[in-house]
């Protein structure tokens, strides 16, 4: 049943995490919920995909997300400053309650926003 | 109101997979009340960043139980976050933002940080049904 939520474990969404490369620049894709849970591995993944190059990270198939994601992203931010590598998050269109925590915490300010990958993908190239 | 019976309840281990496991089940009865979106998203956050305070900070010496309710009244919705872990006290070391308590405050009608019966903290979560968005302006329970 469509949008019905289940309490059984087994069929809690899980976010997933892909990465993919488009003209010299990681994008590092969340779909689903993110929480606490994935958090560890999203670290892990941004930090490599820094240790190369510029950086996406697309949240625009992303259902949720909390301040354990926000940490790892605000992390993620500062390591890009202080390597210099280009950093740039795609929120999309698609759910209001992914962007709304940004709001809430003022964070679209810090971050460098677009609302399609492309655009994401030119600002890292040219950024810092 | 901890003395009240719960509309629902779980006894879940203190993990970060069981947060995904509060989140649908304050989603599935906000899906079952036909809670506007927005509301609904700001349950699910609210539950999601009190039930991980619970995880990443009751239990230094190893994880154990949290609960969760929800009291569902004619005008709100409560959800409750318990943990019988170390209590209220000031946070040390470098875990995490410190974003979780002052989101739950934004998202919330009200909220108040208690200590738990019997030892622990618990988070007590309101949010009004009647059609107002939370304002965050309201830094606890009312007289």
């Amino acid at each position: 049943m469509p949008g019905r939520a289940s309490l059984d474990p087994a069929h809690v969404n899980v976010g997933q995490i892909s990465e993919d490369r488009l003209d010299g620049v990681a994008i590092v894709a969340l779909e689903g919920e993110h929480d606490l849970s994935t958090a560890p591995e999203l670290r892990s993944q941004l930090h490599g995909a820094l240790a190369e190059g510029p950086l996406v990270v697309d949240l625009s198939a992303c259902t949720f997300l909390d301040s354990s994601i926000l940490g790892v992203l605000l992390g993620g931010l500062r390591r890009a400053r202080e390597e210099d590598r280009g950093f740039a998050l795609v929120l999309g269109t698609g759910e209001p309650a992914v962007r709304r925590i940004f709001e809430v915490t003022g964070l679209t300010s810090v971050f460098p926003i677009c609302d399609a990958r492309g655009a994401a993908v030119e600002k890292a190239r040219e950024a810092p | 109101m901890t003395a009240a019976v719960a509309d629902a309840r779980l006894c879940l281990p203190a993990t970060a997979e069981s947060v995904a496991v509060a989140r649908q089940l304050v989603a599935g009865i906000c899906d079952a009340l036909d809670v506007p979106e927005r509301l609904a998203g700001d349950v699910k956050l609210a539950t999601t960043e009190a039930c991980t305070n619970a995880v990443v900070h009751a239990y230094p010496d190893g994880a154990r139980s949290m609960d969760v309710e929800v009291f569902v009244r004619q005008e709100e919705l409560i959800v409750i976050v318990r943990d019988h872990g170390v209590g209220i006290a000031p946070r040390t070391g470098p875990r995490g933002l410190g974003l979780g308590l002052p989101l739950i405050a934004a998202l919330c009608s009200r909220v108040a940080i208690q200590e738990a019966p019997g030892g622990g903290t618990e988070v007590v979560m309101t949010f009004a049904l009647d059609g107002d968005e939370a304002d965050g302006d309201d830094e606890g329970t009312p007289p």
